[in-house]
């Protein structure tokens, strides 16, 4: 068929629509809910395009190529049309930071994502580096919402295992309704509601468990915006190497596509997005291998120790020790889950160098596991997992773990060997219907562990045997004659693990694979083997009297604490542990009541710590708290004060904006948010200052820009400013700082970096300023903003991220959720 | 065909049994109409007065005859005398016209409302020269209000099925043409030629079609569809085995709201009724012709109405339209060829056939053939269910069949097409209903709401209403109705509520044309209606409303102030007795203040100050408005 696109003269085939046929000439057309595997839905409405002889604007999508059709796609009308109606839907997507002016130097300044709370801008979206909706608006040049943006301020659903859904982010593409139906006949989710309340649910509001959901993550990949999230890998940082490789946890070898971030594996998806992969496939994948157990220094017993050691000491006592087993004493026990290459070496170490006819090789059974009794006559074992209990070792004169994980055996070895396995190593392995797939290398191996065959080949060279000397699985492979494996993307339907949840692998080398990837444990077919720890309910500590969540992610805490109380001054701060095991975290007072003995925190949920304490309810009791800290703002006689707070600032400058009223200054009070629904306590504020101004970076209150925009202002018409104090996060603070310095106006900020003790010890809140080191804890909060060094500051802030984005992985999958009781295992 | 025959005969024997009955009959309206308007009460009284007194008589539950503001309607039988229509009759009324009437001699002349039949009564017309009814051309609602809809030989005895006989007997290719030649076209809003439909559908491929009859009513204040099926279910059903024969479908659904339980349950037997007159099922008529029907409930979703959604319901879906092509006529139900056709529509088809298309089509106008009803409601002094040819303008519906607007006020606007439609102004009353001249004028023909406004009714406000409720109603789908019907919704609640800005009427128009560019489906093309039209005749209420903060016709209620005149006011108290925020003060016989800042709009010192006194007034912007003194409450009100 031939037809014209925009003047240019194309020619269409069979079945194809309009926006196909485009794409594929490289015209572009805006479109959204269209994905390449899914049948046109037209939800999105972005595709409008204007055909001759058609009344009205046509999507693309869903009209198909015709003959002598004569297509427009870039008329202003259109691009008009299409700038409409995504502010439409931005007017139901957090988008104040698609508008924003300043993104890049925010991004700059707030590498870290904040990792816990709801998602109410791109700078804390786990989705803002492959957003489609962010390059949509960009392309489209919107920058205006018609009306006052709406915030659904629904709760994360973090009820279920590996999935995380923001609704709140949710443009009703229908995408994840599609593919679900696509990928498995019938829907786990659909569409629940109607009006603006229409939103995505499983039936009856079940979760995702009880609707049936086998966790293939398809609904995840096509979801355009953070909505839907991998809660593991959903705060790493954009992948950088995308590598081909077979799954090996069962022997269906699905292919997979493993993501890496500077050599760690961050996701692993299925090759062929039509058909699903299995829970294990999808999710599982990188908590493994990244897990905190794996081993990654050889061991050697000294004694009763066992002692790391570097490789070239391990190799070389192991060849020692094993030169007094050569002979039949000698036995190898690995299975099928190590590459032909693995295995063609450990055969060969075992009957060339130990001279020995014992070289097992056992078949998992269907859930993984591969338990075997040691023959009787062993002396010397070499095991490449757990597959022999504890209790069985006894009498062995030498056990030598070559393993992925530290367990009950391997603290029993002699020696202790790390092992690379699955993504980390290059090979080929068989599938169940025997044909070979390959491996390739997607990541970086834990610490020193090693590839399987690199390890033997060795000790066997230790052990003085020649013919061993390969430098690659690729010299093996060739020495075996492998030709090229195949990936088996090709297939025609889903892994049996993919279509029941329960068909799933258990085990992989001996080893639970729940007890390395939490979530698993809430799938059916829990492990029972798996203690649950009893939550008990605190008596002592400091209660919580009152919680509210002020502002999406902004929670206002009233804690019972009546020597906090006694002694507060405006500025001071408390620091909080939340349990026994939780981080030390500083709040600003916000508030306090001596009489009552209350004080009040707001809370900024941003990380796993604050995280947990915003989990708590009133009644609860938080486990420690040390406070008041810090020294207290200068109360005095300035003249004009402006105070600007953004997110946790707003509620933090009430009181100092109170006493600097009562100290007789002009109190100026510039709140900033950005949209309506971040701001809070107007009314209170409204009580403290002589003016309040509130602005928000889309307009949808008061004046649209930040904070620092009405301060500018203020300063550019000559209006007399005698000191500016700025508490908020680092980017707010030295965007004030960068604006007051030309006018030479004093201006405050509280700093707010990475803070443990809070007595001046530890040293964790060094903040250089004037080129002189500080403490942030006894000798701030605040300081002179204009001699603080912002670039170390920022810098010193993302020191820990990379343990945070693992901390939080496991802390959201224990978070209750209704339902569960004190004895559900998710409390662990 | 001998028992259907057989049918025809008894049938007829019946009827005209019927009009000769020797004992007196009551023809009593209790569809759903009349039975809102105290049908129910009413014949409970009649029939226990007829089994206490052993009253030879006989009662039958009669659909609607239209004229609603005079619910519960009566045709009364008396053998020897004419029949008489009566209106608002209650369980007194009854009572009193058939001991007078019935028993008695007295015809009851104070409620007839006219004869029926032919023969002369003292003091009672011809309830045909009745003013609502004298413009109108009753030929879909021939049957309702006078045969039992619940008997198929009154329908058998009023020429029933004849039309389905002819088309069993001419052909599915010259049943087509007949429905080409009449002019038909779609009454359920859109006003597609429904011969092309059809045409589509017997041209795609396949063996399996399918027909739905679509009795989804959904618009507010709508109830033509409802009220054919009550009055006259066979109607519609021989019009489904008509579209059915000659599309050749195998399978007809009836989508019909759950809402509407007696329209279902006289369906079904109806439906019941046809088996057994061999209409349904295998080989109909020995015509080698197959069909049956089932019967669908909607869950009372206002998208079901729209064809692709409604397909999808029926398919065990949620109720989210799909975008076309292919359209339904090529892949609908299960992916097979559909046609889905409104109550209405169908019910015309009998009368085409029957009667032929030379004769349908003698009625309407150029492009609009036939009869349309409409549910006639608002400010007009005879609400009801007409039915008029096309081609008749405004004016005549409204004044001459609806009597013009009660108590002297000024007609403003009338609003056709519910939700999907728009206001038409006063001015344009000139305007002929048909489907061209409604579009043209902003507003849509529809299934046929008909609301008129006065000048009592603020169009803001109306605005508002509509768009409310297709806000709610949006499937959620697309981004332009789903969210673009909130925003509206919200300029036009912040309009009314004082806080609108100039600029707000800009946005109103821009956010109205991009929903209406860029719905998926008609319910969100057609939302913007109420906005863009209303804007289009009466931009300056909404600019009364945003720059004076004042609503003309005293309807916002935040930007009308309630006050209290000192000249009037005596004191009575009645107001701050009654005022839910203790906001009026004043002593015991002196005049009474209210208290601005705590006042909150509610209205109710103004309903509650004695019409002689008259005391409490109201204020918008400069304007005032006082209540007229009256020394007693009319009865009518």
């Amino acid at each position: 068929m031939k037809l014209t696109i925009d003047r240019k003269a194309v020619t269409a085939k069979k079945d194809e629509t309009v926006l196909q046929c485009a794409l594929r000439h490289d015209i572009s057309i805006p479109h959204l809910c269209t994905h390449s595997h899914l049948s046109p839905f037209g939800a999105c409405r972005l595709c409008v395009v204007e055909i001759e002889d058609m009344p009205g604007y046509p999507t693309s999508c869903t009209t198909p190529a015709a003959e002598a059709m004569v297509v427009r796609t870039d008329t202003a009308a259109l691009q008009n049309l299409r700038r409409n109606i995504l502010a439409l839907m931005m007017l139901e997507h957090p988008s104040a930071c698609l508008i924003c002016g300043r993104r890049d130097l925010c991004e700059e300044y707030r590498p870290v994502a904040e990792k816990a709370g709801r998602t109410t801008g791109c700078h804390t979206c786990n989705n803002k580096n492959v957003c489609e909706v962010r390059t949509l608006a960009e392309e489209l040049g919107f920058c205006d919402l018609p009306i006052p943006p709406s915030y659904h301020h629904r709760p994360v659903d973090r009820s279920n295992p590996f999935i995380d859904r923001d609704l709140n982010l949710c443009i009703l593409c229908g995408r994840c309704v599609r593919i679900c139906k696509h990928q498995h006949g019938t829907a786990t989710i659909d569409f629940v509601d109607r009006s603006s309340k229409t939103h995505i649910s499983q039936a009856f509001d079940r979760s995702l468990l009880d609707a049936g959901c086998r966790f293939c993550g398809s609904c995840v990949d096509v979801c355009p915006t953070g909505t839907l999230a991998d809660r593991y890998a959903k705060w790493y940082p954009k992948p950088d190497t995308i590598t081909k490789s077979t799954c090996i946890f069962c022997e269906q070898a699905c292919a997979l596509k493993l993501e890496a971030n500077k050599g760690e594996l961050v996701t692993a998806r299925a090759v062929n997005e039509d058909i699903p992969i299995c829970v294990l496939g999808r999710f599982a994948i990188p908590e493994f291998l990244n897990s905190t157990d794996r081993l990654r220094m050889p061991y050697v017993r000294v004694g009763k120790v066992l002692r790391e050691t570097q490789w070239k000491e391990a190799l070389k006592t192991t060849a020692a020790k094993l030169k007094e087993f050569i002979g039949d004493g000698f036995m190898l026990v690995c299975d099928t889950t190590s590459t032909l290459e693995d295995r063609f070496v450990f055969k060969k170490f075992t009957r060339k160098v130990m001279k020995s006819k014992n070289y097992i090789e056992i078949e998992p059974n269907y859930r993984g596991i591969s338990l075997s009794s040691l023959p009787k006559g062993t002396k010397a074992v070499l095991l490449t997992g757990k597959f022999v209990p504890s209790s069985q070792l006894n009498g062995l004169e030498l056990l030598i773990v070559q393993d992925c994980f530290g367990t009950n055996v391997s603290q029993r070895a002699d020696v202790v060997l790390p092992a690379a396995i699955f993504a980390e190593v290059n090979g080929t392995i068989l599938d169940g219907s025997g044909q070979k797939r390959p491996l390739h290398k997607a990541c970086d191996p834990p610490g020193q562990a090693k590839a399987e065959w690199w390890i033997i080949s060795k000790l066997a060279q230790a052990m003085g045997a020649k013919g061993f000397a390969y430098r690659s699985a690729g010299a093996i492979s060739k020495e075996l004659g492998i030709s090229k494996a195949k990936l088996w993307v090709k297939r025609d339907q889903a892994p049996e693990a993919a279509q029941d949840l329960e068909r799933r692998r258990t085990f992989f080398r001996g080893h639970r694979i729940c007890e390395k990837v939490f979530a698993l444990r809430e799938l059916p077919i829990r492990d029972s083997s798996v203690p649950s720890r009893a939550v008990s309910k605190r008596t002592d500590g400091f209660q919580i009297l009152e919680k509210y969540e002020i502002a999406p992610n902004v929670h206002e805490i009233v804690i019972q604490a009546p020597n906090v109380a006694k002694k507060a001054q405006p500025g001071q701060f408390v620091i909080v542990m939340v349990d026994e095991k939780s981080e030390r975290v500083p709040f600003t007072l916000c508030d306090w009541d001596a009489e009552k003995g209350t004080i009040t925190l707001i809370v900024l949920e941003v990380g796993q710590s604050s995280r947990k304490l915003v989990l708590l309810e009133a009644g609860d009791r938080i486990d420690h708290m040390v406070g008041p800290l810090g020294i207290p703002l200068e109360i005095k006689q300035y003249g004009t004060v402006v105070l600007t707070g953004g997110c946790y600032g707003i509620g933090a400058i009430l009181r100092i904006a109170a006493a600097l009223r009562e100290a007789g200054n002009h109190v100026i009070v510039i709140v900033e948010g950005r949209s309506h629904y971040k701001h809070y306590y107007k009314e209170k504020l409204e009580t403290v200052c002589d003016e309040l101004i509130q602005t928000t970076i889309d307009g949808s209150l008061g004046i649209r820009g930040h904070a620092v925009d009405v301060v500018g202002q203020k300063l550019k018409d000559g209006e007399k400013i005698d000191c500016v104090v700025a508490v908020g996060c680092l980017f707010m603070m030295m965007l004030t700082t960068r604006e007051t310095k030309p006018y030479g106006v004093k201006t405050l900020v509280a700093l707010n970096p990475i803070m443990l003790d809070g007595t001046g010890m530890c040293g964790a809140c060094r903040v250089t300023v004037d080129k002189e080191m500080k403490f942030a804890c006894v000798d701030g909060p605040f300081f002179d903003a204009h001699l603080v060094d912002w670039d170390e500051l920022r810098d010193r802030r993302v020191a820990y991220s990379a343990e945070e984005i693992h901390l939080v992985g496991r802390t959201e999958s224990v978070a209750p959720y209704p339902g569960h009781g004190d004895n559900c295992r998710c409390l662990r | 065909m001998t028992s259907l025959q057989e049918a025809f005969t008894k049938a007829r024997i019946q009827w005209d049994k019927l009009q000769d009955s020797k004992v007196p009959i009551f023809f009593v309206g209790a569809a759903t109409c009349g039975r809102a308007a105290g049908a129910s009460e009413m014949l409970e009284r009649l029939r226990g007065y007829i089994k206490a007194k052993s009253v030879d008589a006989l009662v039958i539950e009669v659909g609607c005859l239209g004229l609603c503001y005079l619910e519960p309607l009566v045709i009364v039988h008396k053998p020897g005398a004419p029949r008489v229509c009566y209106g608002n009759v209650g369980p007194d009324e009854i009572i009193a016209i058939l001991e007078n009437h019935v028993l008695g001699n007295d015809p009851c002349a104070q409620w007839a409302l006219g004869k029926v039949t032919a023969g002369e009564l003292e003091g009672i017309g011809d309830f045909n020269e009745h003013p609502m009814l004298r413009r109108q051309v009753r030929r879909i609602l021939r049957n309702c209000g006078l045969i039992d809809p619940e008997n198929s030989y009154h329908y058998l005895a009023r020429d029933g099925y004849r039309g389905f006989l002819k088309a069993l007997e001419i052909g599915p290719g010259k049943t087509l043409e007949e429905v080409k030649a009449s002019g038909l076209r779609g009454r359920g809003g859109a006003g597609f030629p429904t011969w092309r439909k059809w045409q589509f559908c017997r041209n795609a491929p396949g063996e399996t079609k399918y027909l739905i009859c679509n009795a989804d009513e959904g618009d507010p204040g709508a109830f033509m569809n409802r009220s054919l099926i009550e009055g006259d279910p066979h109607a519609v059903l021989e019009g489904v085995l008509i579209a059915g024969f000659t599309l050749g479908a195998s399978q007809g659904y009836i989508y019909c709201r759950a809402e509407y339980p007696l329209a279902i349950h006289r369906l079904e037997l109806a439906i019941g009724q046809m088996r057994e007159l061999g209409l349904l099922g295998e080989n109909i008529q020995a015509s080698g012709f197959s069909f049956d029907l089932t019967i669908k409930k909607g869950a009372g979703a206002f998208v079901c109405g729209e064809e692709t959604a409604l397909i999808a319901s029926i398919e065990g879906g949620r109720g989210m339209p799909r975008p076309r092509p292919p359209f339904p006529a090529e892949s609908g139900l299960w992916g097979k060829p559909t046609v889905i056709q409104n109550v209405e529509s169908l019910g015309n088809l009998p009368l085409i056939l029957n009667n032929g298309a030379k004769w349908y089509a003698q009625y309407g106008s150029e492009s609009s053939k036939g009869t349309k009803t409409f549910a006639l409601a608002g400010k007009v002094e005879r609400t009801g269910l007409v039915e008029v040819p096309l081609g008749i303008t405004l004016k005549d519906v409204i004044y001459d069949i609806g009597g013009g607007i009660p108590s002297d006020k000024v007609l403003k606007a009338v609003q056709t097409g519910g939700p999907s439609g728009g206001c038409i102004p006063a001015e344009k009353m000139d305007l002929t209903v048909d489907y061209e001249s409604l579009t043209e004028a902003g507003s849509i023909m529809g299934s046929g709401g008909m609301i008129v406004l006065d000048e009592d009714n603020c169009m803001v406000d109306i605005a508002k209403y509509f768009l409310s409720f297709t806000q709610e109603e949006s499937c959620g789908k697309c981004p332009p109705c789903r969210v673009g019907t909130r925003a509206m919704l919200s300029i036009l609640e912040r309009i009314s509520a004082g806080e609108g800005e100039m600029a707000d009427l800009d946005k109103l128009e821009t956010i109205a044309q991009t929903v209406k560019d860029g719905s998926l489906c008609g319910l969100g093309q057609t939302a913007p209606n109420p906005v863009l039209t209303t804007l289009r005749y009466f931009r300056k209420e909404y600019e009364d409303h945003i720059e004076k903060c004042r609503c003309p016709a005293f309807v916002c209620s935040q930007m009308i102030s309630y006050h209290i005149d000192r000249d009037r006011c005596t004191g009575c108290g009645a107001c701050a007795r009654i005022c839910p925020v203790k906001a009026i003060s004043g002593e015991a016989k002196k005049p009474h203040v209210i208290d601005q800042h705590v006042c909150i709009h509610c209205g109710a010192c103004l309903s509650t100050c004695p019409d002689v006194y008259a005391a409490v007034y109201r204020r918008s912007g400069e304007l005032t408005r006082y209540e007229a003194r009256r020394e007693k409450r009319d009865k009518t009100n």
